[in-house]
């Protein structure tokens, strides 16, 4: 019996909800620095990978073999993920440099990140398609963009590069014989199941599942010793430099936005109080109106 | 012959009226048990009995005659405000409990920034408090994390303490005055003086009670001076947790007052830090604020202190000022945090002991290591030490697990209790206290006479005294 071997692409991010309004202007650039916030996994990402383990666990209860890798377009930034996910069953976890190194606040518009590849998505798909053909893999998941810098074209891109179909907004996995899966994604008008054949691109969106689990403390000393792999660019053969110079935009400034919304905190002491007050004094010239 | 859950409610009614009387068996349902079953909460699975009514009172007499009819027909009650206790203290442990929720007493009665205090009724959220200090440039000084959501009554009825301790003391420093209730009716104001020596401080009595003794209706606490502009963040990383303690210590010793001193292990700092601290790295860090010169002198001379432990390595300020502007736990996180553990069956629980400053690494070290032996499945098991004094320091054990193979109800027999248990021992054998800040609830009740020894004599008196028929909270700091 053959095994799937599925591979995912993650992203790290900074926490941008704890950035500090100080860290939203920095002197002489318009730019975020996120130096000094901690990293979080994208929240599509988060749900692909642990998919992924769902996948292989459901194949398992039919025993098919399945093979899980996960990379990451990252600095050394990805480095206690990728342990993470070697704890929980990834059988290779490797981080992929650039090969470019970032200027002092990242690339240009000033997003401070150590592969200094934010907003440059299509030199991202070189190194994602580029990874996935080295890895092998039957079934290259990532998650639908919800990052800064990521203009939702990675998928697609890397997708038309490996010569794969490629479905988007996936919701749900599960397996369907041998090498088939049940795939469930939102179309405009609801939610479909298509069952697919690899090899195939698949782009997680608003999942059944947003977290990945957590592994035991037992299972991180297994893996302790296991190295995390490198790739380079070079080892991959992209030019990131000449696919950097593709790219069809390029941030120019940030600004702030000021998502403070105004109200009104209603008078009374109970319930009843406030209640008459939300009628008498906001709405009900509103519902007259009508 | 105990009255039927439906006259529970009719006699409540005659007191209250009917606005303030709750009944809804889902709500009902769902105030039978506190933070302490968090897991079955989030699994809508409950097995606590479940009361008979909430009642809401609107002031100190209608809580005093509540009390008076719980007393007359052995109904037990639980005095409850915020809802955000973590020790099973307002779980009802007995069929047709009455919880007294006093968030209708909401009052803000008196902000007086000349005599630097404030008094407020039981209700009033600590948030909404703290916002009326800042808007006269001043501050409570009160932060523990549940701040956006904790009420006053609450906050004092389990000697609750803030992440700004260090400077501002526990609620126990803070309080200056209150009103409470008693069993029988009566209603005690202790008034608002600087200090006093006429007996017995019967503040105590009142502070830490946990609604075993009474029922906190009104508060005066201090008022700090604001000075945020000035504050300084300090943050190194080190590798053994042992010289964390001992540069507490002697910033302690020294006389220094920083709002914030913490020294957390590995494992509790891969939570907060990996963006700077290595795996096996240790981070102690402070926050120093005040008028100029106080939070200057303080960040100075605690400097100096670390300056002479070389393994101490030195990280910018930023890394520390973002994590400090994100401490506090809002509805937002809450829910979020409760999703995250329905979808991976993680659970996060915290355990926090006290002891002094020869004991402290000691029974961090003994216990860590007892608990990643003994108990199954655990994810992450580390602590933090995060209040400290001159003669000893607490620490604040942090630790996750996956609950495999059993419902939600059995989490905490399997896993929460026998974690909690070996803490205790560990603490115990040390001559350490077993509950710091959380108050004792129901979980760690069953530890009472060894945490008190022969002076659990003073505390059972107490309990017989105020509260002969035993309607006061069954089950909580005195196990049933």
């Amino acid at each position: 019996m053959s095994s799937l071997r599925i591979a995912v692409g993650f992203k790290v991010t900074p926490d941008y909800e704890a950035l500090r309004a100080s860290d939203w202007v920095r002197a002489a650039k318009d730019g975020v620095d996120t130096r000094y916030v901690r990293r979080v996994l994208d929240t599509f990402d988060e749900s692909a990978l642990e998919l992924a383990l769902r996948l292989r666990d459901a194949r398992a209860e039919q025993g098919l073999e399945t093979g899980l890798m996960a990379f990451s377009v990252a600095g050394r930034e990805a480095d206690p993920f990728l342990k993470t996910l070697r704890a929980l069953g990834y059988e290779l976890a490797a981080r992929v440099g650039p090969g470019v190194a970032p200027d002092e606040t990242g690339r240009a518009g000033g997003v401070s990140n150590d592969a200094g590849l934010d907003f440059a998505p299509s030199a991202t798909a070189a190194l994602v398609a580029a990874c996935a053909r080295e890895s092998g893999d039957d079934v290259l998941l990532l998650g639908c963009s919800n990052s800064p810098g990521d203009d939702g074209t990675i998928p697609f891109v890397v997708a038309e590069m490996l010569g794969r179909p490629c479905v988007t907004q996936v919701t749900e996995i599960e397996p369907a014989g041998d090498d088939g899966l049940r795939v469930t994604f939102a179309a405009d008008d609801g939610l479909v199941r298509a069952t697919m054949r690899a090899p195939c691109v698949l782009a997680v969106g608003n999942a059944v599942v947003s977290h990945l689990r957590v592994p035991t403390l037992s299972d991180r000393l297994a893996v302790r010793q296991a190295a995390i792999a490198e790739l380079s660019a070079t080892d991959l053969g992209v030019d990131v430099t000449a696919a950097l110079g593709r790219e069809p935009s390029a941030l120019t400034g940030l600004a702030l936005v000021d998502r403070s919304r105004a109200g009104v905190i209603l008078g009374g002491a109970t319930p009843a109080e406030k209640a008459h007050a939300l009628y008498h004094e906001h709405l009900r010239a509103e519902l007259e109106k009508l | 012959m105990p009255l039927s859950r439906e006259a529970i409610a009719k006699g409540l009614q005659r007191i209250v009226g009917p606005d303030a009387v709750v009944t809804d068996e889902r709500v009902l349902v769902e105030s039978s048990v506190d933070n302490f079953r968090k897991l079955q909460n989030i699994f809508d699975v409950h097995t606590a009995p479940v009361p008979a009514a909430i009642v809401l009172p609107g002031s100190a007499e209608q809580v005093a005659e509540i009390l008076c009819f719980a007393g007359e027909n052995e109904v037990n009650v639980i005095p409850r405000t915020g809802g955000t206790a973590t020790e099973g203290g307002l779980e009802s442990v007995v069929p047709d409990s009455v919880i007294i929720d006093g968030s209708r007493m909401n009052a803000i009665v008196s902000v007086d920034p000349y005599n630097m205090q404030a008094t407020c009724q039981c209700g009033v959220p600590l948030q909404a408090l703290e916002d009326r200090a800042r808007e006269l440039g001043l501050t409570t000084g009160h932060s523990p994390q549940s701040k956006p959501v904790a009420h006053m009554g609450g906050l004092v009825a389990t000697r609750s303490i803030g992440q700004f301790s260090t400077l501002y003391g526990g609620i126990e420093d803070m309080v200056v005055g209150l009103e409470a209730v008693f069993p029988g009716g009566e209603i005690a104001r202790i008034k608002n003086v600087p200090r006093r020596a006429a007996g017995p401080d019967i503040r105590h009595v009142v502070i830490g009670n946990e609604g075993a003794l009474c029922f906190i209706t009104e508060v005066t606490v201090k008022l700090f001076p604001y000075f945020p502009e000035n504050n300084v963040f300090l943050g190194w990383t080190l590798k053994d947790i042992k010289t964390g303690f001992e540069v507490l210590r002697e910033v302690m010793v020294n006389g220094y007052k920083p709002s914030v001193a913490r020294v957390y292990d590995p494992g509790d700092a891969g939570i907060h830090f990996s963006h700077f601290a290595a795996e096996d790295d240790c981070v102690l860090l402070f926050m120093a604020e005040g008028a100029p010169g106080i939070a200057s002198a303080t960040a100075d001379g605690i400097a100096g202190i670390v300056a002479k432990h070389p393994e101490c390595t030195q990280v910018p300020s930023e890394y520390i000022e973002t994590w400090f502007n994100d401490l506090c736990w809002d509805a937002s996180k809450i829910t979020a945090e409760d999703e995250r553990i329905r979808q991976t069956r993680n659970v996060n629980r915290t355990t926090e002991i006290s002891a002094d400053w020869s004991s402290i690494n000691d029974i961090y070290q003994t216990a860590k290591a007892r608990i990643i032996a003994e108990i199954p499945d655990i994810t992450m098991m580390g602590g933090h030490s995060s209040h400290s004094y001159i003669n000893g320091t607490n620490m604040y054990f942090n630790y996750f697990f996956n609950v495999v193979g059993v419902g939600p109800e059995e989490e905490t027999e399997k896993y929460y209790l026998p974690i909690i248990s070996i803490i205790c021992e560990e603490t115990l054998k040390r001559g350490g206290s077993i509950v710091h800040h959380h108050g004792m609830g129901k979980a760690r009740a069953p530890w009472v006479k060894d945490e008190y020894g022969s002076s659990y004599y003073i505390l059972e008196t107490l309990k017989k005294s105020f509260d002969p028929n035993g309607i006061m909270n069954k089950g909580t700091i005195i196990p049933l």
